[in-house]
């Protein structure tokens, strides 16, 4: 594994808004693609804006389209998301499918994920179910009806026998057992 | 001076083309281009970052595309000129209006939000209160109501449909107050262009969401829990509470931990813990409160 996740800002999963909870709400405002009318890196935007744009306009009617011609500069595509994220993707010598296959990807996903190292696959804001512990939670019944002061309940919880004690206790009990065993025969 | 030496250069390398050949046609990043981009560089350096600029100063700005695109990514259907006044602040269509006449342009009418804002208002209390009123007792309607109509809670929900950019306003950056009030306007534009039902379900997919995963109970919070449960039981008639002390833990320390318990007739109302006898008797105040209106809830 690498290291350089390290670097990138740490998160969690969340979804602006309760998306989803009511409706669904298409997170991508806005998409500029700039582009070179004669340079051959843009081509594939070019080839893009001709057979390809209309369409992906009409899918997607809550997407502004803008398209910026610039000379001699590569291809780019620059995407805004409803909470202030500005994606910048450059889009050297790409492909019209390659182009279709980002925007796809801008269209779909909250927010400018790219740089962002996500802690754990779920988040949850209630962690506890059952609420805080107290004292008193996970309590033994048999207290309820227990008359104080009372002798059993004052000892101390760990047993007082000594390693000792526990070998004599052992030797009797062996002595029995073959007491027995020599009736039985 | 240096017109001359470059005449003569090129006076040289046509006269002897095929020596220079090689070294003129390699191509190559000039000498100049780097010291020029460093001093560039360090002078914006020095000018420090540029302050932000609002997204309609930009030349890729349609306004019609953003309004069109706006009602599109809600899911509902607007009426442009509804929606449009619904975005106009008042001090905007004031200042238009002011410039306008120091032209000696006669604007054809003043249009701005100030009425929607109050009619969206009424239409997104009226919404929550219908909804909540099903279920719950009217303190916490009202404790619910008061928490999603906060400022701060419609403007980021403004925020979160995208109005910072198109709302028309003389401020910039747009402040949470403007957004709040668009917001409410563009539910009263909503209304009167598709209808009271439209707008109610718009409030529902939005608004009242919010109060997914929260409990209305963390919202609303009783200053005096045990008086506010008296009241409660004395309407139900019953006037005997008796709190009880059931069980204490750590007294005296940092760590002290009581439990008391609600009792009317040898009938357990609520249960609740704190550090203190008091606060422990507040808490199960609280718990008693929200049994008696669960048990309301079910009787329903």
């Amino acid at each position: 594994m690498s290291n350089s996740h390290l670097f990138l800002k740490p998160g969690f999963i969340k979804v602006p808004l309760q998306n989803g909870v009511g409706r669904y709400v298409c997170q991508l405002q806005r998409v500029v693609l700039k582009f070179c009318k004669n340079h051959g890196s843009s081509r594939g935007m070019r080839d893009f804006i001709e057979s390809d744009l209309v369409n992906f306009a009409m899918d997607n009617p809550a997407v502004v389209v803008y398209l910026k011609p610039r000379r001699h500069r590569s291809a780019v595509i620059k995407a805004e998301y409803l909470n202030g994220d500005q994606q910048w993707l450059g889009c050297k010598n790409f492909t019209k499918e390659e182009i279709l296959k980002w925007l796809n990807l801008l269209v779909t996903q909250s927010q400018y994920h790219t740089g962002t190292r996500i802690r754990k696959l779920w988040h949850t804001d209630n962690p506890s179910i059952q609420g805080p512990w107290t004292p008193f939670t996970f309590r033994d019944p048999k207290l309820n009806l227990a008359s104080f002061p009372n002798e059993e309940l004052a000892k101390p919880q760990d047993s007082n026998e000594t390693n000792h004690e526990a070998l004599i206790e052992l030797f009797k009990k062996q002595k029995l057992d073959d007491l027995e065993q020599r009736r039985a025969e | 001076m240096s017109f001359c030496k470059h005449s003569l250069n090129l006076l040289k390398s046509v006269t002897s083309r095929a020596s220079y050949l090689n070294r003129l046609e390699t191509r190559q990043i000039k000498r100049w281009v780097a010291p020029t981009l460093k001093a560039l560089k360090s002078r914006r350096d020095k000018l420090g970052p540029e302050p932000e600029q609002p997204r309609s100063s930009f030349l890729e700005w349609n306004y019609d595309a953003e309004l069109f695109a706006f009602g599109k990514r809600l899911g509902e259907e607007f009426d442009r000129k509804l929606l449009q006044q619904a975005l106009t602040s008042r001090e905007y269509a004031n200042l238009k209006e002011f410039q306008a006449q120091e032209k000696g342009i006669e604007l054809s009418e003043n249009v701005h939000n100030h009425e929607l804002i109050q009619e969206g208002e009424k239409i997104i209390l009226k919404t929550i209160k219908e909804e909540y009123k099903k279920h719950h007792p009217e303190d916490i309607v009202n404790a619910v109501c008061n928490y999603l109509t906060t400022e701060e809670m419609l403007g980021s929900l403004g925020k979160d449909i995208g109005l910072k950019d198109i709302v028309l306003t003389n401020e910039f950056p747009v402040e949470t107050k403007t957004l709040s009030n668009v917001f409410k306007a563009v539910v009263a534009a909503l209304e009167k262009s598709s209808g009271l039902e439209k707008a109610e379900k718009f409030v529902h997919d939005f608004v009242i969401t919010q109060m997914n995963g929260k409990d209305v109970y963390d919202i609303w919070n009783p200053s005096e829990p045990y008086k506010y449960l008296t009241n409660l039981l004395n309407e139900k008639g019953i006037t005997s509470i008796e709190p009880r002390l059931c069980n204490e833990s750590a007294k005296n320390t940092i760590l002290a931990c009581f439990q008391v318990g609600l009792y009317s007739n040898k009938k357990l109302l609520g249960i609740g813990w704190g550090e203190s006898v008091q606060i422990a008797k507040e808490t199960a105040a609280l718990d008693a409160i929200q049994r008696i209106h669960k048990t309301q809830r079910k009787t329903h």
